[in-house]
């Protein structure tokens, strides 16, 4: 048995440019983007019904979610409750929900690491996992949401929970159960798109579903990046490959052509292989998401996933909300009341560096 | 010489402006803004218009809606860009009304007005993609540093216009006028707040979950309408699913004119007319159908996918 490790609540450290410098060349950077890299191209050419083979881990993983769809299944979006909002209040029971049962949820997995290991990690990946359906805040969800479910998972990596069998279903089986999760939640609850470009962005709300489905496509025989412009192809591959569910997702939700709302993903369907998409994939994901500060202004360190060396000390900007009783309707944040004009003036004077603020 | 009509017209039709010209217009709108006050007096009628994000066949139609400008006197309360296709017609479109009828047209500024929030929502994405440099984009955040942060209408008992809310550094409305608006948004002030801040109810000041602005609630404008003899608050920054929607004994309004928000939203939107004895007439509009053959030429891909 190794060592027991010390584990700690992780905490947002990134907050200015040079932090952003400091995090791109980290060993957390490297992992993570090697994790990824290796994820993706463990399933190049396969489909989502590719054969993966069972692990005790993988198991654990898909209960899991199985647990929070559980959570979300009881907690129906009540009509009418609230109309001038776009999304729907009974997320946050939702969230509040799963942040109550986390250590429950992650209890099957945490024994898998303590046959093997001393010391309890929930702490560090209950936040991960708590952080990864959306802001209960604002509603929203975004590709950094997506990030923390995957840094759930470097943090199961790291703990040496896997092996390298492992890498298929944690596309296949584990990652495609998170998006069928998110995708219910993103319809039930008119998740708002966190941080969204508009139609200036790949999507409005999810990354890796569009590298790894490009990694799935790599080596098809005959489809090509522009079979995504046939309704037809569409209908017919999304449900055995993830590039094609996205686009089949969009189609669904907007309502004109894709050219309109989606020019990114339209001018990369004029790319001429799905090789050329898959690398470019690459180089996108570090540039838009890692390389991004409004994204990992909220990413999340700990003992696992060390915080970059030499970051400005000041850091932890929680915004975040603490789940009390809601009084309202927009987004009522952390019970931290101001009393007055004055000590609300004060308090703008007292703070220095501020992270990027949501529109 | 700058053809303004040959201008509008171009860009309602989505049609390219030559940079020069997106250039002139912005220098000229920019002398114009430099006059202003940082809360302009608007007369009566005006039809007040929120959030438009580059949605350039929505705000047409909102044109053909609260009728065409000058024949409408109008005032827009801000982001005019990011997410839409358009944002760069849409503005350039508003600013030629701007420089051809003075009067008739005010654009105050929101807090998409700004080079940090362009770079991250779109706006910066969009003028690099359309003229392959970051110059038209440069060029329009120098005219956003000179848009006026706020408007009243009508006189006692009028209207306070303003993009996001209040601030608990502002008690009186001639205390805006003291700020020095010609600079990129700060992180934090008066001048911030104004531009970021949502009602809610809550008792006085509350943290905003955005990280800028503030919270605030029914008594902090019940005091602010009662202090500055005004009646109404008309404000945007909210999607808002019914197009408008009074709050506060109806001290506050929050109007929002990007119908079906994204694409996707599903919402109408709304404008407001205030008349000459300051009642108040909604008119709602839903999203323009998109024509499909009218999409612009295709641009090369990201350098991502080479």
């Amino acid at each position: 048995m190794s060592e027991p490790i010390s584990f700690v609540i992780p905490v947002k450290r990134i907050l200015t440019p040079e932090d952003l410098t400091k995090w791109g060349e980290s060993e957390t950077y490297k992992k993570l983007n090697a994790f990824i890299e290796r994820l993706a191209t463990s399933i190049k050419g396969l489909t989502n019904e590719a054969e993966t083979g069972a692990s005790e881990i993988i198991d654990a993983l898909l209960a899991m979610l199985d647990g929070i769809e559980t959570i979300l299944s009881q907690h129906p979006v009540v009509e009418d409750a609230n109309t001038s909002r776009f999304g729907k209040v009974e997320f946050r029971d939702f969230y509040d929900d799963v942040k109550e049962q986390v250590v429950g949820l992650l209890a099957p997995i945490v024994q898998i690491y303590q046959k093997t290991a001393y010391g309890d990690p929930t702490v560090e990946l209950a936040a991960y996992l708590s952080e990864s359906f959306g802001n209960r805040t604002r509603i929203d969800y975004g590709s950094g949401h997506e990030l923390n479910f995957m840094a759930l998972l470097l943090c199961l990596d790291e703990l040496r929970l896997f092996v390298p069998e492992d890498d298929k279903a944690l596309v296949l089986k584990v990652f495609i159960r998170y998006m069928a999760l998110m995708r219910r939640l993103q319809r039930e609850y008119w998740l708002e798109p966190a941080g969204s470009h508009g139609v200036w962005g790949l999507d409005d709300y999810h990354f890796l579903p569009f590298l790894f489905g490009s990694w799935q496509l790599y080596t098809h025989p005959n489809l090509r990046p522009k079979s995504i412009r046939s309704q037809d192809m569409v209908d017919m591959f999304h449900p055995k490959y993830m590039y094609f569910e996205c686009i089949n997702f969009i189609n669904e939700v907007k309502n004109v052509p894709l050219r309109w709302h989606s020019p990114m993903l339209d001018d990369i369907s004029g790319v001429k292989t799905w090789a050329k998409v898959a690398e470019g994939m690459f180089k996108m994901f570090k540039a838009e998401v890692l390389g991004k500060l409004p994204v990992m202004q909220h990413f999340l360190f700990g003992s696992i996933l060390v915080v970059p060396v030499g970051i400005s000390e000041k850091g932890d900007q929680d915004d975040d909300c603490c789940g009390h009783s809601l009084l309202n309707t927009w987004g009522d944040c952390c019970g931290i009341k101001v009393p007055s004009a004055i000590g609300a003036s004060q308090m703008n004077k007292q703070q220095g560096i501020k992270p990027i603020p949501f529109d | 010489m700058l053809d303004l009509d040959k201008i509008i017209q171009d860009v309602k039709e989505c049609r390219h402006v030559a940079e020069q010209d997106v250039l002139e217009l912005c220098l000229k709108a920019t002398e114009l803004l430099l006059d202003e006050a940082n809360v302009q007096f608007v007369d009566t009628p005006v039809t007040v218009c929120g959030d438009i994000h580059g949605q350039l066949h929505d705000l047409l139609t909102l044109f053909k809606t609260g009728g065409e400008c000058p024949d409408t006197r109008y005032l827009f309360l801000g982001d005019f860009v990011d997410r839409g296709f358009y944002s760069l017609e849409s503005f350039l479109l508003l600013l030629c009304l701007k420089v051809r009828y003075p009067d008739r047209m005010t654009l105050i500024r929101g807090n998409h007005e700004s080079r940090q929030i362009t770079q991250v929502y779109g706006f910066y994405d969009e003028c690099v993609r359309k003229y392959g440099s970051a110059n038209v984009w440069r060029y329009c955040c120098e005219v956003f540093d000179y848009l006026s942060l706020g408007a009243l209408i009508g006189g006692a008992g009028g209207v306070f216009c303003i993009h996001g809310g209040l601030s608990p550094d502002i008690d009186a409305i001639n205390q805006i006028r003291l700020l020095d608006r010609k600079q990129e948004v700060p992180h934090e002030g008066a001048m911030c707040d104004l531009l970021w801040s949502d009602p809610e109810d809550v008792p006085g000041w509350a943290i905003s979950p955005r990280g800028a602005g503030f919270l605030f609630g029914g008594n902090e404008v019940a005091k602010f309408l009662e202090r500055n003899d005004i009646s109404l608050i008309a404000r945007a920054h909210q999607l808002v699913m019914e197009g408008y929607k009074e709050m506060f004994d109806e001290g506050l309004v929050t109007v929002w004119s990007a119908p079906n928000y994204c694409y996707r939203c599903g919402n109408v939107a709304a404008i407001l007319t205030i008349g000459e004895d300051l009642s108040r007439e909604y008119k709602i509009f839903e999203a323009a159908i998109q024509d499909a053959t009218s999409i612009p030429s295709k641009k090369p891909v990201t350098d991502y996918f080479l």
